[in-house]
């Protein structure tokens, strides 16, 4: 026996005469001392322990409980001069007596106790116990962000899981990446996980929105290979847990919430005025005029004699008797925007039944005008103790979810109606004299471009989204012995959703007229699932263990039905309705899993921490000759700070070493993707066409699951009574395995064929540092800090010369090679611009090229600015990813801000090609006028080239004029919060409450000079990342809310 | 283990009929595909069907072949001067200049293979399928022939070649096959038209008109025989074509070309084609609105002054087969040459009727011919020949030994067979191409009897080597 135990059990023995002492003091004058206990929220807790101190739990006589009101009283023989209130979950508060009779005590939530329950895949863990990389996010941190879905809530708040949006638009998409991207042609998002149900992520718009984070209690980011192989083929990207409140024993509490607020479009770009835009027009068509008129062409050429691209109108020509009209478009399509939420919620119960009920209704205009978002849930979860032996519950939510889109991706010919705005001549006005939409279709034949009207479109395009989702679940669990829990559960998700469009005959990005075009598409996704799952925990003397098996089955039906329409007599009926079809589709994806799973946890006197798990996977996604996946995992821990040597150290709460390795995979690789389709392949019999049918694809029976091959280092510290804690970890992810359509000899019959060939690899550093600088009894501050360093780097393709090109919406402007990151920005690099003669004749020969254009990279040093000079200019993936988050509070006050934000990461401004193009075409930046190159002696700022519509060197080309550095750091949230004080809640009759003042997306600290670094119009393509095409800019938004608990 | 059998007994009791392999097999409803294929009669046809598809294909009688039978010879030009990346491929027929990356002998390689495969899934699956004899029989001959006739195309523009003859079934199944040398290619060919010419009907009904008969594969049988200089196999192979008087010559050159009636007695086996933009129509041929009366699309191919000079005064088919000029839709007299021989006014572009020959009595005749003349200069040679030279008008040969007679069927190939893809072809076969190339100045070499092999071949499968002279 070393000597600290000798000296810990010195303690004991110390504590234990004391004890006698004091209890034989008993017969001494007592102070009857009364109050209450509340929550962090005002609420009464009962059941709190309060205790005067030093009083040990088996001596109840100088202690108590508190009631269902939170209310105690207590005798303290005098000379004791504190109490001790303590109750799980909480932080214990010692509290000196200080002569008082009554003394009310709020609780602060301990979130990060050690002791806290973590949600794991088919189960719950203790935090301490934990040997993967889990990291969990409680309710109160998701509740305070006024978003439509968990997704955006999550921002910032958790290492290694990274969010971006991909649209500001209400109710808009975001990319959700754990640990990088880990799939070239499959899915990259994460498996989301609901009260135990591994939904389908499907919908119209984001699907995540038909959760209503108002429900949710808890959720956890399951990270590592260690915490996923327990879900298998479909654990490589990471797995979502999220669980939803559930009852509680006791009075009824009833939980008003609502807030209400504005938004406004987080910046606003600054444009040309009519003035700078004609001075631009001018000199864009002059130049071009020159360039491409001939050798005999002037500038004082009338447009009689120019070609309509080099023609400038005539009202526009004399800058000092312009039209007097200066729309400023941003102004037009933008607008202030209403954004409310209400719920209503019941939370009680007694010991045999316990309820959990909702209702919320949440309503989010867009900032872009006929934008909006609407939610409607409910959810009634519910739990009954039927027996000692036999529980049983029920969750079931339905959500009906509505969009109105505004077209906002891509170019304005696709009626983008932000990148209409920012093109839009100013010298155009929103309405003519008769009250028509103003529009460009006169200009196109002096040389402007044809671009619809924003607020038309806006106006009278039609694209809305509905879906209605029923979530349920039903769940038995049986005791069969001491320790053995059998659980059965049934769930299924219903998932209907509506596309419908209509675009009417008034809308052309050409002409005055075009025909109407309609069409609606009508999804039904089907899930369900069965799973079964037998659970053995015990505790033998210093060994502990929890052991879990398995079996499960799902199964989903996706059927999608699309009826296009056209030949509409008029624009009154806005859907198909109104036209004749003319085509349509019917298709159905089917997909069954059917899995095996078993999971041992093992401590041994609670320092060392062993976890295995396993899982195998049957798939009808996996051809029939490789059905069946394995994937195992093993991890170790070790809590140094249970061993003797540190324990008497006094220091740490905890140090646990993490180490894991383990395979999951990534099914999302599509339906029937190993089975080979038949297309049709028709030929002439008969002088009359007959069908013939020939194989389009390969059949490869071997076609199965992408593999991940993960190991993860981790540590946890908890110092100073967990008022410090910090996390660490590194990854190392290996995705092997990986589906491609490699290029195969074409003496099979085929040239391609989807195979799984590629491997990737992402590795990374997490850090999460999180405490409590300041803890007095009025004022607390709690700040957490977390930060994730991820590399990403392909490692094999098989394709075409190892190559990938995408499509950014501006040609081939991604590239995914070996070696590189994946869908790094390819094109020239730009040295500067030609300034002098000399440059021109010793610069590599740049057809085209004159003064004031940009001078191309010869990269190949071939003399020769060509296609073969392009190269990789950035990387859209960023080095590190961060979040900030602090908490103030004061007596009944707290402030809390949160930041977060994104280094090393490089976007291509696609939408500057148009805005910032220099063609003297669609309008531009304001800068551009002062910065262009004019002539040698006015060479502008020396960066920007001359305006010039047309030029022979093609300066719209893709080149790194157009990359700008992403690097943001984003106040993302501040709230002001007032919690009612008990007397006044009392006194209106409730059990607590709370007021609060948000601002959502504050403040963007960034040297991006677009709307939004963010935003990326290629959505979950992770092959082209990183590229604004004038998406829909985020808001900032002013919420005031309000909490009440009757 | 209590632990064990409970977990057995509630697999069992949750999985129950779902747990087996029927739970996990599913297959796409609302897209055809291979699982439930290849078992009824109708399936096989319509795989069959597909086969007769591949020879639409742009690396077959789509554009291919074309540029490699005709545009590499002195029959026709590519008619266009400037010359751009786009058309770096088109030039190399014209200059005979090729590179491994040419994307028209790479279609042309792509796309027979893409046949052969499609013909081996049949051939590999029939046996064990349940359908009526005859039907079995015909698919199998109609499949036998197709694939002889890609291989035959192959070989002979390839070389030694890699030879498939089931159906792969892995994405990996042709990585490391080797080029098999040229004469076991030809046994195959030859095994697989022998056994087609057992089974294949002689005759169609009106609704499979397009079909290939019995005569065809016996027809193809006699051109095989005559490449590999089997002279008088090859002659006797023919001449059952002859005397089974299934075929004839049409007394108008014209009409063998006639797009209202597709078939006729001339033809024994070509590709059909149908306008109604369904994608079943034939690319050749300018869009023409009249008689000389060019609007647009169409060949971009023009037959050269050499071709022009080729036919003898009085040959009825030169005004069928060419034009000297045309009119274009602005009413502009345009002094160039174009091929008439496709050409159905009013037909849109990429949309006319106009099959396209594959085998034809004419041809038949005039392999006779020569197969007879190959084994001793004789007087049936000759009738053969005169045959052909009377139906265009043209007066008896006046070759009068066996040398001078294999230069008067060469150039009555020429003309008879003037932009049908057999004249570079032709020329290989006699061991002639570079030596007639020469003589017109265009810069040809022995080796340019085969084309090269595709690069992009050859990176994917390093056993495959390059043609010598490449």
């Amino acid at each position: 026996m070393t000597n600290l135990s000798l000296y810990r059990n010195r303690i004991w023995l110390l504590a234990l005469i004391w004890l006698s002492i004091t209890s034989q003091l008993i017969g001494q004058p007592t102070n009857v001392i009364t109050g209450q206990v509340s929550d962090e929220l005002g609420q009464p807790l009962p059941g709190v322990t309060v205790l005067v101190k030093n009083t040990t739990s088996a001596d109840r006589s100088n202690g108590t409980t508190t009631d269902a009101k939170g209310a105690y009283r207590l005798s303290v023989p005098s000379g004791n001069e504190s109490l001790v209130v303590s109750y799980v979950g909480y932080l214990s508060q010692e509290i000196e007596i200080s002569r008082r009779s009554v003394i009310n005590v709020q609780l602060v939530p301990d979130n990060k106790s050690l002791n806290e329950v973590v949600v794991v895949g088919y189960g719950t863990q203790q935090k301490k116990d934990l040997t993967g990389a889990v990291a969990s996010v409680s309710a109160k941190d998701i509740q305070r962000l006024p978003v439509s879905g968990l997704d955006q809530a999550l921002q910032g708040q958790v290492p290694g899981l990274q969010i971006s949006s991909t649209s500001g638009a209400p109710g808009g998409n975001t990319n959700i990446l754990v640990r990088g991207i880990g799939s070239v042609s499959g899915g990259n998002e994460p498996l989301f996980v609901v009260d135990g149900f591994p939904i389908n992520n499907s919908g119209v718009g984001n699907p995540l929105n038909t959760i209503n984070p108002g429900d949710i209690e808890s959720i956890e980011i399951l990270k590592d290979a260690s915490a996923t192989a327990i879900y298998g083929s479909r654990g490589s990207n990471g797995v979502v847990i999220v669980s939803t409140k559930r009852g509680k024993s006791g009075k009824a509490q009833i939980t008003v919430d609502a807030y209400v607020g504005i938004q406004e479009p987080a910046r606003l770009l600054k444009m040309m005025n009519s003035r700078q835009f004609a001075e631009f027009v001018i000199e864009g068509h002059n130049n071009g005029w020159l360039d491409n008129g001939g050798p005999n062409a002037k500038i004082t050429d009338p447009n009689s004699v120019r070609s309509a691209s080099y023609r400038i109108p005539e009202e526009w020509q004399n800058l000092n008797s312009l039209p007097n009209i200066d729309t400023d478009w941003q102004k037009v399509i933008f607008r202030t925007a209403p954004i409310q939420n209400y719920q209503i919620s019941a939370v009680g119960g007694n010991d045999k039944l316990r309820y959990s009920m909702s209702g919320g209704y949440f309503n989010q205009k867009g900032i872009l005008i006929s934008s909006g978002f609407e939610r409607y849930s409910a959810r009634i979860n519910l739990d009954g103790q039927l027996t000692p032996r036999l529980k049983v519950s029920m969750n079931l939510a339905p959500t009906y979810t509505s969009t109105d889109n505004v077209p906002s991706t891509g170019h304005y010919g696709d009626f983008n109606v932000v990148a209409s705005a920012l093109s839009m001549p100013p010298l155009i006005p929103v309405y003519n004299a008769d009250g028509t939409y103003g529009n460009t279709n006169a200009l196109t034949n002096v040389g402007m471009g044809a671009i619809p009207n924003p607020v038309q479109i806006a106006n009278e395009y039609k694209s809305t989204n509905a879906q209605f989702r029923l979530l349920s679940n039903l769940f038995a669990e049986y005791e069969i012995i001491n320790g053995l829990k059998l659980k059965v559960s049934v769930g299924t998700d219903f998932n209907y959703y509506t596309t419908n469009t209509f675009k009417p005959s008034t809308l052309s990005s050409s002409a005055s007229v075009s025909p109407a075009t309609s069409n609606i598409v009508n999804t039904s996704d089907v899930n369900w699932l069965n799973e079964n799952t037998l659970n053995y925990r015990r505790t033998f003397g210093a060994h502990s263990l929890d052991a879990l098996g398995g079996f499960t089955i799902q199964k989903s039906t996706t059927a999608a039905t699309t009826t296009n329409a056209t030949n509409f007599a008029d624009d009154l009926l806005e859907n198909i309705n109104g036209g004749q079809i003319t085509g349509g589709s019917y298709v159905v994806g089917q997909w069954s899993l059917m899995s095996y799973l078993g999971r041992v946890n093992y401590a041994y006197n609670d320092r060392y921490l062993v976890t295995a798990t396993i899982r195998s996977d049957g798939s009808s996604r996996f051809g029939s000759a490789n059905r069946w996946g394995t994937f195992p995992s093993f991890s170790v821990g070790w809590r140094l700070s249970e061993e003797p040597f540190l324990k008497g150290l006094n220091l740490f709460d905890d140090f646990k070493i993490r180490a894991g390795y383990g395979l999951s995979g990534n099914n999302s690789i599509g339906n029937y993707r190993y089975l080979g389709l038949l297309s049709a392949s028709n030929y002439v019999l008969g002088n009359t066409q007959v069908p013939g049918l020939s194989q389009a694809s390969f059949t490869n029976n071997n076609l199965g699951w992408e593999t991940s091959k993960q190991y993860d280092i981790g540590l946890d510290l908890a110092f100073f009574n967990g008022r410090l804690q910090f996390t660490g970890d590194y990854y190392n992810r290996r995705n092997t395995d990986m589906l491609l359509n490699k290029a195969i000899p074409s003496v099979t019959g085929y040239t391609s064929a989807w195979v799984n060939i590629g491997e990737l690899e992402n590795k990374g550093v997490e850090l999460a540092l999180s405490g409590k600088p300041l803890a007095t009894r009025d004022f607390n501050w709690t700040s957490s800090f977390n930060i994730t360093f991820n590399r990403n780097k392909v490692l094999r393709l098989g394709t075409d010369g190892e190559q990938l090109f995408s499509d950014g919406g501006r040609g081939d402007v991604s590239i995914t090679q070996v070696g590189q990151p994946i869908g790094s920005f390819y094109g020239h690099q730009v040295e500067g611009i030609f300034t002098t003669q000399e440059q021109l004749s010793s610069h590599a020969t740049q057809t085209g090229a004159k003064l004031g254009d940009f001078m191309y990279k010869d990269i190949d040093g071939n003399r020769v600015i060509n296609d073969a000079d392009r190269t990789i200019l950035g990387n859209p993936q960023a080095r590190a990813f961060y979040g900030f988050n602090n908490t103030f509070t004061y007596k009944n006050w707290s402030l809390n801000i949160l930041m977060n934000g994104v280094q090393g990461k490089d976007v291509f401004w696609a939408g500057a090609v148009f805005v910032r193009g220099y063609h003297g075409v669609q309008n531009n930046l304001a800068e551009v006028i002062n910065n262009y190159y004019k002539s040698p002696s006015q060479p502008g700022d020396g960066n920007s080239p001359r305006i010039i519509r047309g030029a022979l060197n093609n300066n719209l080309r893709y080149s790194s004029f157009f990359n700008f550095d992403g690097s943001y750091l984003r106040i993302r949230n501040v709230t002001l919060n007032y919690n009612l004080s008990q007397n006044l809640a009392k006194r209106i009759g409730m059990q607590g409450g709370r007021i609060y003042l948000t601002t959502n997306n504050l403040y963007t600290f960034t040297k991006y000079p677009g709307y939004d670094p963010e935003i990326s119009n290629s959505g979950d393509n992770m092959l082209a990342s990183g590229i604004d095409y004038l998406g829909y800019p985020p808001a900032r938004s002013y919420t005031l809310g309000l909490s009440l608990t009757f | 283990m209590k632990a064990k059998h409970l977990f057995i007994t509630l697999v069992s009791l949750f999985s129950l009929a779902s747990c087996n392999d029927q739970f996990l097999s599913l297959t796409p409803e609302t897209d055809r595909n291979t699982v439930n294929f290849y078992k009824t009669a109708a399936d096989f046809n319509n795989a069959v069907v597909g086969t007769y598809n591949a020879l639409k294909l742009s690396g077959v009688y789509g554009t291919s072949l074309y540029w490699m039978g005709e545009v590499s010879t002195d029959n026709t030009d590519y008619g266009v001067t400037t010359r751009q990346a786009v058309n770096v491929d088109n030039f190399q027929f014209v200059d005979h200049t090729y590179t491994s990356l040419n994307d028209i002998i790479y279609a042309a390689w792509r796309d027979h293979y893409r046949g052969i495969s499609r013909a081996n899934a049949i051939l590999t699956r029939i046996e064990g399928a349940t359908i009526a004899d005859n039907l079995k029989n015909q698919y199998k001959g109609e499949a036998q022939f197709l694939r002889a006739l890609f291989y035959f195309d192959l070989v002979r523009l390839f070389g030694d070649v890699p030879l498939v003859t089931t159906e792969i079934t892995t994405p990996d199944g042709a990585s490391s096959l080797t080029r098999t040398p040229v004469e076991e290619v030809y046994k195959l060919i030859i095994s697989d038209l022998q056994s087609a010419e057992q089974t294949l009907p002689v005759t169609y009904g009106t609704a499979d008109v397009g079909r290939v008969p019995q005569g065809a594969a016996k027809a193809l049988l006699g051109k095989v025989y005559l490449t590999r200089k089997d002279w008088a196999t090859a002659a006797a192979k023919l001449n059952e074509v002859i005397t089974s008087a299934r075929y004839q010559l049409l007394p108008k050159y014209a009409d063998v070309f006639g797009f209202a009636s597709p078939t006729n007695a001339e033809i024994l086996f070509n590709v059909q084609y149908k306008s109604g933009n369904t994608g079943q129509g034939s690319g050749f041929g300018p869009v023409q609105a009249s008689e000389g009366a060019r609007i647009t699309g169409g060949s971009m191919r023009y037959p050269t002054a050499d071709m022009d000079a080729a036919y003898e005064t009085g040959d009825l088919r030169k005004s069928f087969s060419m034009k000297p000029s045309y009119t274009d839709a602005t009413g502009q007299f345009v002094n160039q040459r174009y091929v008439s021989k496709y050409v159905q006014f009013g037909a849109l572009a990429s949309d006319s009727d106009i099959d396209f020959p594959v085998l034809r009595y004419a041809d038949v005749l005039l392999m006779y011919a020569e197969a007879l003349n190959e084994v001793s200069f004789n007087p049936e040679a000759v009738t053969s020949l005169n045959q052909v030279r009377k139906r265009a008008g043209l007066a008896d040969t006046k070759a009068s030994d066996q040398a001078s007679f294999r230069l008067a069927i060469e150039q009555e190939r020429r003309v008879e067979f003037a932009f049908e893809n057999q004249r570079w072809f032709d020329l290989v076969r006699t061991g002639r191409y570079a030596a007639v190339m020469n003589a017109k100045g265009l810069k040809v070499q022995d080796f340019h009897n085969l084309y090269l092999i595709p690069q992009r071949e050859i990176d994917l499968n390093k056993s495959l080597s390059q043609n010598p002279g490449y």
